[in-house]
């Protein structure tokens, strides 16, 4: 196995997101990897009209540097697009992950529904290891 | 859309066409089996939340396949007719439903399963894109078919995040996906522009049989979604120019796409179709000054260089 030098987290501030993102910063840092956080943005949150809470960079910074990294190596994005194709062009250029990380549920997914569930769709589609980060196990 | 359409006085003059759901396998040539019976059953299920922007209720598969068979509906009437202007003003729109994917407000795409229905009788198909968000849906349905030629101007970055100058095709279809992604604040000239130095001429080459516009009035000032800048004098000009790419009557047909101020969507409604079917309407000025002349001449040399990797005997693209 190749070594993991970059690695993405889906970010949408549900509780979710925060075990996966502080599963893999965890992992980027005893990796000494890199960690993009990506917040994909709707046609909704875009324009302001979003019921939901837009997640802010440093709540995303100090998640990650509790988990062991240092600030720097942590770039955060905000995405045009769904989480799902969002969060499958990081692994091309110019980001090219190697890694993909998300929550087991995001904040717009319903619980016993297959449709729209990013994680779902992203194991389906993504060409670079994809995992799935389970609320009830975020400590790495 | 309805008081736009009214706004014409055309009375006689316009046919009204119903909206029979659309056959399964007219879907199922742009949607797989699978999406489609998963949409059914979670409407069925009485629906919910499909991602932070998209919505089903219990009733929205029924409605989502009226809105496509609006189109087939529509697409049939001229061909009956061999003369006229279809305008096919349905919700939900249809341009960034991929074919194993709702988003964006979108559950089937309504313009794509016309668009397929009509390749599979052997026409060319121009689908012409100005909604100000980029279809995806599309683009990614027809990415590697030689028989449509996908054509978009639309502001970028924005939802959905594809629409780069560089997705010019799959291998089979190089070239065929024209993409324009403009400034934030691009006027009508450069919309306009956008169509005439970039589209133009691949389309000349493409020789289309049929026109199909997805026809978003999210372009305009006062949409709240976008961030382009036209007016309903600027839409008539596009109208004008896509009614030249058809080859002749009765070979246009627009799609309502996006568009969500009720005022734009009126206005703009009456500016397209009047300037269409050649009926005096009160239209705001052009605009123009706007910024991305920059982003109209990167979009041309993406397309200089697709056709170059085409000629070359080369098949390499790139996708989003």
């Amino acid at each position: 196995m190749s070594a993991i030098d970059s690695v993405a987290v889906g970010f949408d501030g549900s509780n979710d997101s925060r075990a996966a993102l502080r599963w893999a910063a965890s992992l980027a840092a005893s990796s000494h990897a890199s960690l993009k956080v990506v917040h994909a943005v709707g046609l909704l949150e875009h324009a302001g009209l979003s019921g939901q809470v837009a997640p802010h960079e440093e709540v995303v910074r100090e998640i990650a540097v509790d988990a062991g990294m240092d600030s720097s190596a942590v770039e955060w994005l905000v995405v045009d697009g769904d989480p799902c194709s969002a969060l499958l062009r990081m692994s091309e250029k110019p980001y090219s992950v190697d890694l993909v990380v998300v929550g087991s549920r995001g904040s717009g997914e319903h619980s016993g529904s297959l449709l729209g569930s990013t994680s779902l769709e992203l194991v389906e589609h993504s060409s670079i290891p994809v995992v799935i980060v389970p609320l009830q196990r975020s400590s790495f | 859309m309805m008081e736009g359409v009214r706004d014409l006085h055309l009375d006689d003059g316009i046919t009204y066409v119903g909206a029979p759901e659309a056959e399964l396998e007219a879907l199922t040539r742009v949607h797989t089996t699978k999406y489609l019976d998963e949409l059914e059953s979670f409407c069925l299920q009485g629906g919910g939340d499909i991602d932070p922007d998209t919505y089903a209720r219990s009733d929205s598969f029924a409605a989502a396949r009226r809105a496509a068979g609006a189109g087939l509906e529509a697409i049939r009437t001229l061909e009956l007719q061999g003369e006229g202007v279809a305008f096919v003003p349905v919700r939900p729109p249809g341009h960034h439903a991929e074919a194993d994917r709702a988003m964006g407000f979108c559950l089937l795409n309504n313009i794509a399963v016309s668009a397929a229905a009509l390749a599979e009788k052997g026409q060319r198909v121009l689908i012409v894109d100005w909604d100000v968000h980029h279809g995806n849906g599309t683009q990614s349905i027809f990415w590697d078919d030689p028989r449509v030629l996908y054509v978009s101007a639309h502001q970028w970055p924005l939802f959905p995040g594809t629409g780069r100058a560089q997705e010019v095709g799959g291998p089979s279809a190089v070239g065929l996906s024209v993409n324009i992604p403009l400034p934030r604040g691009a006027t009508g000239d450069i919309v306009q522009s956008a169509f005439e130095q970039v589209a133009q001429p691949v389309i000349g080459r493409f020789a289309p049989d049929w026109v199909l516009v997805s026809c978003g009035f999210d372009a305009h000032r006062a949409d709240p979604l976008g961030e382009l800048a036209l007016s309903t004098g600027d839409f008539s000009q596009l109208a004008r120019l896509v009614r030249s790419f058809a080859p002749g009557p009765g070979r246009l047909a627009l799609f309502l796409e996006g568009g969500y101020s009720a005022r734009a969507l009126r206005s703009s409604t009456t500016a397209v179709l009047g300037a269409l079917l050649d009926v005096e309407v009160g239209l705001e000025p052009p605009t123009s000054g706007g910024p991305g002349r920059e982003a109209v001449a990167s979009a041309q040399t993406a397309q200089i260089l697709a056709m170059a990797v085409l000629q070359d005997g080369g098949a390499n693209s790139e996708r989003n």
